[in-house]
């Protein structure tokens, strides 16, 4: 008991150190760099944020909740219908074929992919915008493992009695399959929101311009450099770190249960 | 033809998953290929040439990129130990009488950093290890203990990398176990603990065989996570001080960023059959466990 509450504090210190060090300021982090509490809270970080190299932050706030909406969104549907039909005609070639390739790639380091990937985005001429990002962001191994898993534990005579009665595959999808797979659309629709909030090397690859960085590129770029304001990288870091966070808190179980079994099934 | 026409539907739902895959996933893989057997200048160009394997021999023959093989090794040795071990003990704690209350808690503790975007974490860590800032060689003072050199110094960088990237993996790790041990027969411990074996016995003769799903998941998946480490060495260390930190997929990525495009395509198809040739390997190893 003693261990385990040890370790949770341990593990939770750097985000109370964090929130701390957006909130005093850098006189006061200096004197006392272990207090527990701001001597008085001092919001001039926030404010000295509200540009960051020459774009607002609102804009890139933006920048994040869009790309991971509408890539969440896309990630949904593309996986979904995808590992539908992969599913139904298991047997067929071409779907042998896509899931091998597909696994390959899920297998190739992610990081070195994304730099012939940034030659891929060149030459489609989408080097720079949103749709590059956006789509490149819509497609992963956990979303896919999860709805394939669902749809083999799907009996057979559920979609036999729906054929008997004369639906189309398109009926079937969206009538049947589709509302039996609620639960799992949530799931992975938490988890894409807090795996793409978080990526940021395929958005800073594709980026041309500081107009589309999400805010974990801007933290990345704000913290490289030089004569760093350390008050102002924590409280950049508050911004981009509370809405993971407070999705996670509410949708836990989800979560947690969905990624190991993305995992287990991977 | 009616057969092909009757699943056009499905070939029809596969067709955007079937265009990302292709266009991000296996056209990036075989331009990689293709530009790590041209010459790097004119690998960008519509006539590239070719230049064979030089590449490779390049990068093999580069004393820089074996230190940094060397380290990636060592590196993803002591972080594959560390976390699946260290998560293990953890989950054993959590699922023991000892916690008899807040255990959802103790696990929510150790995930949260899972789901924390990784850039943000690796930059509180970064700051956490500061001389001046930071809150770790404060505690040490405090303490009377010595200083710890964090990032700073090429002695204690790989492990403060390590801690670092321990602190946003490890729960991941630690909930995987939990699942596991959520299914085991608690009746079997008893059944030992009646027979007289002692807390260790029980652990190495009961539990332990029946965590082998969960240790080989682990294993397999940490050894390809740290076999790829990037994010924190971006975020804190730059592969330096000193070249400590400089491991395969950074220094690659640095190539990429001098335009090196040829030898950090071959760097990357090296690194790929390395990670390919272990995690086979741990496979095969948990396959054979198994049976």
């Amino acid at each position: 008991m003693g261990v385990a509450g040890l370790v949770s504090v341990v593990f939770f210190y750097p985000y109370l150190w964090m929130v701390l060090g957006a909130f005093r300021s850098t006189r006061d982090i200096l004197r006392h760099p272990l207090a527990l509490w701001p001597e008085h809270a001092d919001f001039a970080a926030f404010a000295g944020i509200a540009e960051l190299s020459g774009v607002a932050l609102w804009r890139v706030v933006l920048n994040s909740l869009g790309i991971t909406g509408v890539s969440t969104a896309l990630a949904i549907a593309i996986a979904a219908s995808g590992a539908y039909a992969l599913t139904r005609r298991p047997r067929a070639l071409a779907f042998r074929l896509l899931r091998g390739g597909f696994l390959l790639a899920m297998m190739y380091p992610y990081m070195l992919l994304v730099i012939p990937v940034y030659i891929v985005v060149y030459r489609l001429g989408l080097l720079g915008s949103y749709a590059g990002i956006v789509l490149f962001l819509s497609t992963g191994p956990v979303q896919f493992f999860l709805f394939e898993q669902f749809f083999r534990t799907i009996p057979a005579e559920v979609l036999e009695a729906a054929m008997i009665d004369g639906a189309t595959e398109t009926q079937i999808l969206w009538r049947v399959v589709m509302p039996m797979a609620a639960p799992v659309v949530a799931t992975v629709g938490i988890i894409t929101f807090l795996l793409n909030w978080a990526q940021w090397f395929p958005v800073l690859v594709i980026s041309t311009t500081p107009d589309t960085y999400t805010l974990p590129v801007a933290l990345l770029s704000l913290n490289g450099e030089l004569g760093t304001d350390f008050q102002a990288i924590m409280a950049l870091a508050v911004v981009t770190t509370i809405p993971p966070a407070v999705v996670f808190l509410l949708a836990q179980r989800r979560v947690m249960g969905g990624m190991t079994e993305g995992a287990v099934k991977g | 033809m009616g057969r092909l026409r009757a699943d056009g539907i499905f070939y029809l739902l596969a067709l955007p998953f079937a265009a990302l895959t292709i266009v991000f996933g296996l056209w990036p893989i075989v331009l990689s290929l293709q530009v790590s057997l041209t010459a790097s200048a004119t690998a960008l160009k519509a006539a590239p040439v070719y230049v064979g394997l030089s590449n490779y021999a390049a990068v093999l023959a580069d004393p820089v990129f074996t230190a940094s093989l060397v380290s990636t090794l060592v590196y993803t040795a002591l972080a594959v130990v560390l976390n699946v071990g260290l998560a293990l003990a953890y989950a054993l704690l959590l699922d023991s009488p000892y916690v008899s209350r807040g255990r959802a808690f103790f696990k929510l503790a150790v995930f949260l950093p899972v789901v924390t975007p990784d850039v943000a974490g690796y930059v509180v860590w970064r700051w956490l290890y500061d001389q001046s800032f930071g809150a770790i060689n404060a505690a040490l003072k405090l303490l009377g203990l010595p200083l710890f050199g964090g990032i700073a110094d090429p002695g204690t960088a790989m492990l403060a990398v390590l801690l670092a990237e321990l602190w946003h993996h490890a729960g991941f790790y630690v909930v995987i176990f939990l699942a596991n041990l959520a299914v085991c027969e608690k009746a079997l411990s008893e059944a030992a603990s009646i027979d007289g074996a002692g807390p260790l016995q029980r652990l190495r003769f009961v539990i332990l065989p029946q965590l082998r799903p969960a240790i080989a998941i682990n294993v397999i998946y940490a050894l390809i996570q740290f076999l790829k480490t990037f994010s924190v060495v971006v975020v804190m260390t730059k592969g330096g001080p000193a070249d400590a930190t400089n491991f395969v997929s950074y220094y690659a990525y640095q190539l990429f960023d001098q335009a090196q495009y040829g030898r950090a395509t071959a760097m990357a198809t090296i690194l790929f059959a390395i990670v390919l040739a272990i995690s086979l390997a741990a496979y095969r190893t948990a396959e054979r466990g198994r049976a």
